[in-house]
């Protein structure tokens, strides 16, 4: 069970120091068991910071962030990260990429040839196993990075922006990918993003972030419509058009231009 | 570094040959067209005095001498022998010595506090004028020359293996722990190789420092090398035998260049641009 639980967590830069900066300030959230979730708001609303200190990669100054019943005391292989810059290794192949996070738990050679194999066919990325991430388009790197954090087999996957430096039509089929490829390995997902469009396709609860400092401004539930209309079976454009979907998509819209508007 | 498309390697593969082929050609003849304008100069018109440049007669009159007989203490290759041997050991030694302390410093906040202040100290120090001590410590035998390429060469290790560890990129550190890394895992498979084209440019310094230096402490003194064979066509005035020294210490630098070159697109033949 890896449920992540942010307890009354604050966030401040310069703690102590002359000019202290809130970033977030008393955050509370609930992610359940495989339960994926993004994360939206206005940039500066401390979205990313939330999501480093879920990851260990950011200390909390207040509150506690639990994830599977223990406390976050810095990163490690249960939260994967996939990054928005891809990170992978540019020195190692797609095959000793895909496999760093498996050596991390002593996984055996039949079962990383096994993973590599799979993810592959799973990413359509048959015969790229050799290649180095240069030799490889954006959206084939961000694949990559992809089945990285999912054959790490953590509880948690985090998500910075992975699609945000790809190209539209890309961005689009790699959305589809995800929701694909998080079917048939469901956990629990923190999803960051700047495009309400892809939040609520994604997640089963979309979190609307707000600035100065940055809070929790509302958590829309996606799920149940999501179900009822079993989105999932159906190619993305379809689903972006239907009224359930632009009625979420506008709840959410409005939502984040109040805070625009406060900000003026 | 951007992603390049893919595809993009393959044909720039392709268009390696041709063009490498096409660079050699232009070299030779751009060598022999030097080679024949220095015999026209010299020997057909005599526009520079024998005294002042060699003819290419005298050059292989000279060459052959130092090859045979041996000059100012040694045949060419004793010369070459001893010269290439002290530059291994004291930028082997230095490079030992360097690219560890150097890692330490741009991987340890602390040590990098503790050390700095000396290098500050020592740093702005020419290592020529680390020769007079040298041989005071030393006296004129082997011991004296690597002690000054040691000196020389040991500070373009340390800078830029120090350099390339503070760059280390912070997302791949990052990308590194989130999936399980422990330290020395970190280390060695992103630390090292994100590192290593610094390492190699440090490297790379250090090998052009010892070359310098080494010279320059046989031209001081010295009783085998290339440099002693210098200073002694010097006190000759045996122009010839000046231009053979010059050669063979520009073909030996070349060689260890070129030796080092090979080990660095070894080990990062991972690199878009290799």
């Amino acid at each position: 069970m890896s449920e992540i639980v942010i307890d009354k967590v604050s966030k401040i830069f310069g703690d102590g120091g002359a000019k202290p900066f809130v970033a977030i300030d008393g955050v509370d959230l609930r992610v359940e068991d495989r339960e994926f979730i993004s994360v939206v708001g206005p940039s500066g609303c401390g979205k990313t910071t939330l999501m480093r200190m879920v990851a260990g990669l950011e200390t909390v100054s207040r509150g506690e962030i639990r994830v599977a019943g223990k406390p976050v005391t810095g990163p490690g292989p249960d939260r994967a990260v996939v990054f928005q810059q891809f990170a992978l290794f540019p020195w190692k192949t797609v095959r000793e990429n895909i496999v760093f996070g498996m050596r991390s738990r002593g996984a055996s050679r039949e079962e990383r040839d096994e993973a590599v194999t799979y993810y592959l066919r799973l990413m359509k990325m048959e015969g790229t196993a050799d290649k180095y991430p240069h030799q490889l388009s954006g959206g084939m790197q961000q694949r990559v990075a992809i089945a990285r954090s999912y054959a790490t087999d953590p509880g948690v996957l985090l998500m910075d922006e992975p699609f945000g430096a790809l190209d539209a039509q890309t961005r689009t089929i790699m959305q589809e990918e995800l929701v694909r490829v998080s079917k048939g390995n469901p956990r629990t997902v923190m999803f960051i993003t700047h495009s309400v469009e892809e939040a609520v396709y994604l997640a089963d609860r979309v979190v609307v972030m707000g600035r100065n400092p940055g809070h929790i401004r509302e958590v829309i539930d996606v799920a149940s419509t999501r179900q009822a209309e079993r989105w999932s079976e159906e190619p993305i454009d379809d689903v972006m058009e239907k009224p359930s979907f632009t009625h979420l998509r506008g709840q959410v819209w409005r939502l984040l231009r109040e805070q625009m508007g406060a900000d003026v | 570094m951007m992603p390049t498309v893919a595809g993009a390697v393959p044909a720039k593969r392709n268009a390696w040959r041709p063009r490498v082929r096409r660079s050699v050609v232009t070299g030779v003849a751009t060598i022999v067209a030097l080679l024949v304008a220095w015999w026209l100069s010299t020997s057909v018109l005599g526009l520079v005095g024998p005294a002042r440049f060699p003819s290419p007669e005298a050059f292989v009159a000279a060459l052959q001498r130092i090859w045979t007989q041996g000059y100012a203490g040694g045949t060419l290759i004793e010369h070459v022998v001893q010269s290439v041997r002290l530059v291994f050991v004291g930028f082997l030694t230095a490079v030992a010595v360097g690219v560890p302390l150097g890692f330490l410093m741009g991987y340890d906040r602390r040590i990098e506090a503790f050390v700095n202040p000396v290098f500050l100290v020592l740093r702005p120090i020419p290592p020529l004028a680390w020769i007079p001590l040298a041989i005071v410590w030393f006296s004129l035998g082997d011991a004296s020359k690597v002690f000054v390429i040691f000196v020389s060469a040991f500070v373009p290790s340390v800078i830029n293996t120090y350099t390339g560890v503070r760059n280390v990129r912070k997302h791949l550190i990052e990308a590194a722990l989130v999936h399980g890394a422990s330290r020395g895992r970190v280390i060695r498979e992103v630390y090292l190789p994100d590192a290593s084209p610094m390492i190699f440019t440090g490297l790379r310094l250090s090998l052009q420092a010892s070359w310098t230096t080494l010279v320059a402490a046989e031209l001081v003194g010295a009783f085998l090398g290339l440099g002693r064979a210098l200073q002694t066509a010097y006190r000759d005035v045996n122009t010839p035998m000046i231009l053979v020294a010059m050669v063979a210490i520009a073909i030996s630098g070349a060689l260890t260049t070129i030796l080092l070159a090979r080990l660095e697109k070894r080990v990062i033949r991972w690199r878009a641009e290799a």
